[in-house]
């Protein structure tokens, strides 16, 4: 266990490694921060844009910006975003615990509704309610998420006015945001607990179990969900991931202060410090929750520890 | 006192306590909040070139000039001003008593110091420092009186001290806290103070009771950042924003706004112009002949009326009516697509010749009114595509570079309402935005304004160039477009500013 461990920990710290070089890099073809700052003065000379660069660290060979970069990064001083001064890791401070609380209560929303449905799919298989749930399913899947938000805030803000549109600000914000995201994460995961579910109760020991006069409860959810469970921590855990990346939209249109509206203010901006900090925190809680799921296949099924 | 005396005395106890208590409401009471659509990061005033630092700092900092929504120059902390030694040194009498926010004196050392740093190391790593280029020194003359010593007369710079790099400063502050400091906590004059801010998120400002103007109507002044315009109208619409302010409201909104009965559009003439500027350096365009064609050829007030709903105006050069050095007798080319189709055989462009029009891909308005354009330019028998830029992109590595296509978006709006900086930058020889053209009249017409301090004939001479470069048709001049602001009912008093350079002391809230 602890090899397999050691192992995967270093591939993650490879990983991002690679991703902070990539992005450094990349980032630095987009064009130049100095023009972007000097946009509304008038006459601009090379020497202003010279003594601009200079203020910002721009005149600096690449790879010294990306070693200081590392180096803040062991420090956690991430610098200070070129639009205003403000210092990185204030702002990643303030919009990380944003994006991770969202990103959680969107699981939550979809686990809480999907684990159920799925698992009431599979029973009544081919009967009216597995029907209608996979109806429904399917009608959430084709929903594009900006759309839904647009309807929700239409529906909750302007005519009933229950629900602030945008910001985050108490539980009442959080509700909106996370059930877009969770109904659409919802409809895939219903079908995906549907089929391990169903593969589940024609194993034998789910017989045994019934036989045994368990109460159809714990038949299913104590032996049958913990035997199908690999799967979908497997793909919880994937989504957990994506839907960090994948929450811009929802961000952007809620005006969720997190890291996704961070981002895409600073790619406009051409803020280097700023987006250089998003994206490698932001693949940082990917490949770690990566890790996370691997560790915790080791704890539900002892094989793998063995492997 | 019977029982019914009682009563009243009672009732009429209760009715002057109310009264009371609604006037003591009325002076500084209630909260506005206004959705703004970017933090600008930093409340330093050499930092900035952004509108929408200036829709808030202009609440918290004044200037020694002040120009408010009429766009008459007024005292701000100075009270008065000369102009000597033709122009190049100007005297201002400063005004006494007057307190930052964290009861530092206003004086002739704070102007000073704010100039020092603006004209210093602090000052060169911003943008705000070249707008002020003409400033040598200040020199202090007394407590209250302090001489600018100009390199070269600038007609424009009185207008310049009522905004952005020329907000007064408080010296001690600033050199005990440092400069991060200020940045995220700024002081200032004006009539209402900082309470908290929250980067990316909002700043709230609340009244600043002993400003010199008098006590501001409103207690509370709230400041959200929203980008996204359908959240800022949603959040107008369901009552938790008061103010939407531009520019944020696209043209495509405004109906759904007008039929909510609880808010308002309130729009005005704003600085912003907008036009199709040619690549007068090659291809079919270098052809004066082939750019009045097109001019010509495209319907500009059809689009007005249809696709702007009416909210911009025609015209004739590139600057709208605020300008100065706009010349209210100058026609726009008439919609005469005969004409410009003689004037295309004329110049030997073959039908069906294809041209290109560069837009900023995020506009959506404007991507309509381009779809437009190129539909009548198919009429006269040109073959035009569009093609959309990541605005930054365009703006700073396509138009400089020379890389556009035959016809290119340029929209403009300077806030000193004045033509000398829209025409400079846009057709002297070697500026950043005139990356085709050196005309060396031109160029003689430009400079020579500059040297002027007479207002009549200097906006004289600003209007000869626009008629100059309207002759030469250096540009499609197509539309002034209004400053578009939502409104809640609750707000009354609010008068709105074609530069978003908005003081809201004078705004009450229900």
């Amino acid at each position: 266990m602890a090899r397999f461990l050691i192992n995967r920990f270093l591939q993650t710290i490879f990983v991002i490694f690679v991703v902070t070089l990539v992005v450094s890099f990349a980032i630095r073809l987009t064009g130049d921060p100095a023009l972007m700052l000097a946009q509304g003065a008038g006459s601009v000379s090379e020497d202003d844009l010279a003594r601009i660069r200079e203020g910002l660290g721009l005149n600096q060979p690449f790879l010294i910006q990306y070693a200081d970069f590392l180096r803040g990064f062991f420090t956690l001083d991430f610098g200070r975003s070129f639009l205003g001064g403000t210092p990185v890791s204030q702002l990643i401070g303030a919009a990380l615990p944003a994006t991770v609380m969202l990103a959680f209560a969107v699981m939550f929303v979809s686990i809480a509704v999907s684990i159920p449905l799925g698992i009431k799919a599979a029973v009544s298989r081919g009967k009216w309610a597995d029907q209608a749930i996979r109806i429904v399913s399917l009608i959430g899947l084709s929903f594009p998420n900006f759309w839904l938000a647009i309807m929700l805030v239409l529906l909750f803000s302007i005519t009933l006015q229950w629900l602030p549109p945008s910001g985050m600000d108490g539980f009442a914000s959080f509700l909106m945001p996370a059930f877009t995201m969770g109904i659409i994460l919802t409809a895939t995961n219903v079908r995906l607990v549907r089929t391990a579910m169903l593969e589940t109760l024609q194993s034998q020991y789910i017989m045994v179990a019934r036989a045994k006069g368990l109460s159809e409860n714990v038949v299913l959810y104590k032996h049958a969900l913990r035997n199908c469970a690999i799967p979908l921590v497997t793909y919880f855990g994937l989504q957990f991931g994506g839907l960090l990346g994948g929450i811009v939209v929802i961000e952007r249109v809620f005006n969720w202060p997190g890291l996704g509206t961070l981002a895409f203010d600073a790619v406009g901006a051409r803020d280097y410090p700023v987006l250089q900090a998003v994206i490698t925190i932001l693949s940082m809680l990917i490949v770690g929750v990566n890790l996370l799921v691997d560790i915790v296949y080791g704890l539900i099924d002892p094989r793998i520890r063995t492997e | 006192m019977n029982k019914k005396q009682r009563m009243r005395a009672a009732l009429t106890a209760l009715a002057l306590a109310g009264g009371l208590m609604a006037t003591a409401s009325a002076q500084a009471a209630g909260t506005l909040t206004v959705a703004s659509p970017q933090d600008p990061g930093s409340w330093d005033p050499v930092d900035t070139f952004l509108v929408n630092w200036a829709s808030v700092a202009t609440n918290i900092y004044d200037g020694l000039t002040y120009r408010g929504p009429n766009t008459e120059l007024v005292p701000g902390l100075a009270t008065s001003w000369e102009e000597l030694d033709n122009g190049t040194r100007i005297r201002f009498k400063l005004r006494e008593g007057v307190q930052f926010h964290n009861g530092e004196p206003f004086n002739a050392d704070a102007v000073k110091f704010t100039f020092d740093r603006l004209m210093g190391e602090e000052g060169k790593k911003g943008p705000q420092r070249s707008n002020y280029a003409a400033i040598d020194h200040v020199e202090v003359i007394d407590n209250y009186s302090v001489d600018f010593h100009l390199k070269a007369s600038d007609p424009v710079l009185l207008i310049k001290l009522a905004g952005y790099g020329a907000m007064i400063v408080p010296p001690t502050y600033i050199t005990e806290k440092g400069e991060d400091y200020f940045n995220a906590h700024p002081v200032g004059t004006g009539p209402f103070k900082l309470a908290s801010y929250e980067p990316k998120i909002g700043i709230k400002l609340e009244a600043f009771a002993d400003h010199w103007g008098g006590a501001p109507q409103l207690s509370n002044l709230n400041y959200r950042f929203i980008s996204e315009p359908s959240t800022a109208v949603a959040e107008l619409q369901s009552g938790r924003v008061d103010l939407v302010i531009p520019p944020t409201i696209p043209i495509g909104m405004i109906p759904t706004i007008e039929q909510d009965p609880n808010i308002d559009i309130v729009t005005t003439a704003s600085p912003t112009v907008y036009a199709l500027r040619f690549n007068t350096g090659n291809g079919i365009t270098a052809d004066e002949r082939v750019r009045k064609a097109m001019i010509y050829g495209v319907d500009r007030q059809a689009i007005i009326d249809s696709i702007l709903g009416g909210q911009a105006a025609p015209i004739a050069s590139f600057q709208g009516e605020l300008s100065f050095g706009h010349d209210p007798k100058m026609q726009p080319l008439p919609y005469d697509p005969n004409k410009a189709k003689q004037l295309l055989k004329e110049a030997g462009v073959a039908p069906g010749t294809k041209i290109q029009i560069d837009i900023r891909g995020n506009d959506a308005t404007f991507n309509e009114v381009s779809q437009a354009v190129a539909s009548y330019l198919q009429i006269i028998g040109l073959n035009a595509t569009l093609k959309p830029y990541e605005t930054n992109v365009m703006l700073n590595d396509i138009i400089p570079a020379g890389k556009t296509g035959e016809l290119f978006q340029q929209n403009w709006g300077g806030w000193t309402l004045d033509y000398d900086n829209t025409a400079y930058f846009m057709y002297h020889t070697g500026e950043k935005w005139n990356p085709y053209d050196s005309d060396a009249e031109l160029d003689l017409l430009l400079e020579s304004q500059r040297a002027i301090t007479d207002r009549a004939k200097r906006e004289e001479i600003l209007q000869s160039i626009a008629q100059y470069t309207a002759n030469q048709a250096l540009e499609m001049p197509l539309y002034n477009l209004n400053a578009i602001y939502g409104v809640s009912n609750r707000v009354h008093n609010f008068t709105p500013a074609p530069d978003s350079r908005l003081r809201l002391s004078d705004v009450t809230v229900d």
